[in-house]
């Protein structure tokens, strides 16, 4: 197995950025995750969740959405940030997919395999879905990608719950 | 997958898909280090945390091994990590650490050291020190993935 470095790069990174002694230094971390930008900050609408995406910018090619929510995990509550898969279909309605691979959980991303272009692809055991998160047979998922509700309010796109794809 | 009960038992059903250990590493002290390890330790954690959520169904993340920086051997922890991963079948195993000291001890850990300095937050903005932690989880899922399609 190969032995390498993450970070020799990123040590430059620092070191131009003016960012001395950043091994010595107390570091304070942001509460949880990426602190959270405001404009991602989500304001829950009737078990919608607004993202920062114009819906007016959407096209045909799909684009991540990120959106941000409290979560009460068990004895946690955080600040979870999770991502959608989102473009408009021919029909002119907005499709949104959960990136999260049907298979043991993954993410998967948007035409990230060269061989198979076009579709979505699991990096952990090849599985890919077509654009509609319909499941490519002979791959490891089984059942198409969850799908988002959408709305669209003052051209915003929200997000709701997610449900098991038509296709299924 | 993570080490609690419930993804444990994922695991145990999807064994063979799993094959890639990684086990943070982090360094404990009561003296002038005090801070900047409680600092990687959360660094740690969060860069962890993101790591899994996107690769959860092929690698398995350990409890990070804590070690006091100080008078205990890394020779006799590596030992013991040798001896106990024979009983288990990953074929990648990952050394996460931003303890710059286990870069002597490479040749002999069992599998990939991954040397990943800590992010001086409290130099950065909050857009900017997000943007960095992005690209440092990036940079990991792409060595990740690198050495699985070898
Ligand atoms: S987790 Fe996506 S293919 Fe296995």
């Amino acid at each position: 197995m190969s032995k390498r470095n993450v970070s020799r790069r990123q040590f430059l990174n620092y070191t131009l950025t003016g960012v001395g002694g950043f091994m010595a230094a107390g570091i304070l971390m942001p509460m949880v995750r990426f602190a959270i930008d405001p404009v991602l900050k989500a304001s829950a609408s009737g078990g919608f969740i607004a993202t920062s995406q114009k819906v007016s910018e959407l096209t045909a090619e799909p684009i991540r959405v990120d959106y941000t929510f409290d979560q009460i995990d068990g004895w946690y509550e955080s600040q979870v940030t999770n991502t959608a898969w989102v473009y408009k279909a021919d029909d002119g309605n907005i499709v949104a997919l959960s990136p999260v691979c049907k298979h043991l959980g993954c993410t998967v991303a948007w035409n990230t395999d060269k061989e198979h272009p076009e579709q979505f692809f699991c990096p952990c055991h090849m599985g890919r879905y077509e654009k509609s998160g319909v499941n490519v047979p002979g791959t490891p998922p089984s059942k198409p990608l969850d799908v988002y509700e959408t709305q669209v309010k003052d051209g915003i796109l929200y997000l709701g719950l997610l449900k098991p794809h038509k296709g299924a | 997958m993570k080490w609690t009960y419930k993804e444990i038992g994922m695991y145990q059903e999807s064994k063979e898909y799993v094959d890639s250990l990684i086990i943070p590493m982090n360094p404990i002290s009561f003296g002038a280090q005090m801070k900047q390890f409680s600092s990687m330790h959360e660094f740690m954690g969060i860069l962890m945390m993101e790591v899994e959520k996107q690769l959860k169904g092929r690698l398995l993340l350990m409890p990070g091994l804590t070690y006091w920086s100080e008078g205990q051997e890394r020779a006799d922890l590596i030992e013991i990590w040798k001896l106990k991963l024979l009983e288990a079948d990953f074929k990648h195993v990952f050394w996460i650490t931003s303890d710059s000291e286990w870069k002597k001890y490479e040749e002999q850990l069992p599998g990939s050291l991954l040397w990943i300095p800590s992010i001086p937050l409290e130099h950065l903005e909050e857009g900017q020190a997000r943007q960095m932690m992005n690209d440092q989880v990036r940079q990991m899922l792409d060595m990740l993935t690198q050495s699985w399609n070898k």
